[in-house]
């Protein structure tokens, strides 16, 4: 069997940046404390800032630059910003006494299978996203095609977490992040596009921020609790 | 300018390197360690006082312990000193007998002895051996899937499976360096390493009688030369371990190039020095973490086996 060749140093960089965004997601789906999974989600959002700033650089396209300054200050800073202070606040409602970190100790349920084996089911679903985006042969000028297939497994793995967790908090982070997983795929397919189509998908983050915030302090001031395991006695 | 050395002299002294500076490796790692908890810690050559004490001392077997019980600690440092003859421990270039076996054979040799140390834990009838020696062929097996697809990143990145053939590569160009499937493929070698070889987050390395021990329960039986020859074997594992990770994966720099005697001079002391970083590092992880509860540790070996399966999905779309 021959080797397979390296690809260049800029493919082979802009690939590590994007398997750390998908090792992010994973990271956000095995941590088990809210405060953590938060961390996570600033860290993946600067890594796609770094991964633009990478794009801008080497392939000459300067509103990319403007991109990942917006980008981190939404998603690095006010994002997690206003998800800790929410759940802050929750914690702060729920106990009624003075709590070192309210909020915090909210261990996320990670639903009936055994952490390993749910990690295992999520490599497989990675599995499945990369090679199916392999095999549709999708090239992008400015980033490799492992980029590409990386980004459809993040959000594929956003969807696993959003799955297997039972709180409502984690769930929130998992759709974030699953927006992350869209802005990497917008990255490598359409780097070129108009700033200001970039821009408009950026700011939609903030509408899901905010409906998000809205559906957890209802299920907060109804059940008592971030947990969903209260809704299953809603089904028919 | 200096001599040539004949290629037999260089294979004895790449056993010779591993054999002698094992425990000294050893040493190190503990006096780093008692520094950044703010003890003084033991005297590096400890670990060589400690053998030494144990060589001069009578050996005693449980009663009804067979032959093997004092025969596997002979045959697993036996086993020790073969790996060192198969990875490239002081030349870049394949030394003869390098070629005897590939990863695939130096994973199985160690693999042998650790089989072998096993064994005789159960002939001891000792509980605490024998709850050691069960718990490191479990977490062994779950830890070996990672080892497997570590190899297929590496053959799917050389072309074959020989440590020299990945060393050469890797000091090819920059560009084998950054590309995700080694970074990965190192990342996950390096966690087998740590649970390999009892260290913090899978085993608190100096404990005492505790429920969480695995490898360091195995040799409670034994005792004098036979409980030196485990000690030492286990610091050899380490150091060979060690030396995989540097001379094949992260830091292949350093090797002789020739069998000049500077030239391997300087390679003995090159593989010292970045064994010694590399136990720092290791030290540094020991005292930042929490030892993993005894259920937890699966996931441990779950996110080594992420990293390592995308090492080599990286590699099937031509990127990694």
């Amino acid at each position: 069997m021959s080797a397979v060749a390296a690809p260049s140093v800029y493919a082979g960089g802009a690939s590590v940046i994007a398997v750390g965004v998908l090792l992010a997601e994973f990271g956000m789906f095995r941590q088990a404390l809210l405060r953590d999974q938060v961390r996570l989600y600033a860290a993946q959002s600067a890594l796609i800032s770094v991964l633009a700033i990478l794009v801008a650089a080497v392939r000459h396209l300067p509103e990319l630059y403007v991109l990942a300054a917006l980008s981190a200050g939404l998603k690095v800073v006010c994002v997690p910003v206003v998800l800790r202070r929410l759940l802050r606040g929750i914690g702060a409602g729920r106990t009624g006494e003075v709590d070192p970190e309210p909020g915090w100790t909210e261990i996320a349920g990670s639903g009936s299978l055994s952490l390993a084996n749910t990690v295992l089911l999520a490599i497989a679903v990675a599995a499945f996203g990369f090679f199916s985006v392999a095999a549709l042969g999708i090239r992008s000028p400015v980033l490799p095609p492992t980029a590409l297939a990386i980004s459809v497994s993040v959000a594929l793995v956003a969807f696993v977490l959003m799955i297997m967790r039972r709180d409502v908090a984690s769930q929130a982070i998992g759709f974030l992040s699953l927006e992350n997983g869209i802005s990497l795929t917008a990255l490598v397919v359409a780097a070129g596009l108009p700033l200001f189509l970039e821009v408009a998908f950026l700011f939609d983050l903030l509408v899901a921020v905010v409906v998000f915030e809205l559906l957890i302090r209802v299920h907060h001031g109804r059940a008592e609790s971030l947990s969903t395991a209260d809704l299953t006695r809603l089904r028919g | 300018m200096s001599a040539a050395l004949p290629i037999p002299v260089v294979q004895f002294c790449q056993v010779a390197t591993i054999a002698l500076a094992a425990p000294g490796v050893s040493g190190v790692i503990a006096r780093v360690e008692a520094r950044l908890q703010g003890r003084t810690g033991p005297r590096v050559l400890q670990p060589y006082y400690d053998l030494a004490k144990l060589l001069r001392k009578e050996a005693l077997a449980p009663e009804g312990a067979s032959w093997v019980f004092l025969a596997a600690p002979v045959a697993a440092a036996t086993c020790y000193l073969t790996v060192p003859l198969l990875i490239p421990v002081l030349t870049s270039f394949g030394l003869p007998l390098g070629y005897m076996g590939d990863i695939l054979g130096g994973g199985l040799i160690l693999a042998l002895a650790s089989f072998l140390v096993a064994v005789a834990a159960l002939e001891t009838g000792s509980p605490y051996a024998q709850l050691g020696a069960s718990r490191a062929k479990t977490f062994g097996a779950i830890t070996e899937p990672v080892v497997l697809f570590v190899v297929f990143t590496v053959a799917l990145v050389t072309g074959t499976d020989l440590p020299y053939a990945l060393a050469a590569t890797v000091r090819s160009s920059a560009s084998q360096i950054v590309r995700p499937a080694h970074l990965l493929a190192a990342a996950a070698l390096f966690m087998v390493i740590l649970s390999e070889t009892g260290r913090i987050p899978v085993e608190t390395h100096t404990g005492t009688n505790e429920f969480g021990m695995i490898e360091e329960a195995r040799p409670f039986e034994h005792s004098g030369p036979y409980f030196a020859l485990l000690k030492w074997g286990s610091a050899m594992k380490q150091l060979i371990l060690y030396t995989i990770l540097i001379n094949v994966f992260v830091a292949p720099w350093g090797l002789a190039a020739s069998t000049q005697a500077g030239a391997v001079g300087l390679a003995i002391v090159a593989l010292l020095a970045k064994a010694a970083a590399l136990g720092v590092v290791v030290a540094v992880i020991d005292n930042s973490f929490a030892k993993l509860r005894l259920f937890k540790i699966t996931e441990f070996a779950a996110a080594a086996f992420l990293l390592a399966v995308l090492g080599v999905f990286t590699l099937y779309l031509g990127g990694g």
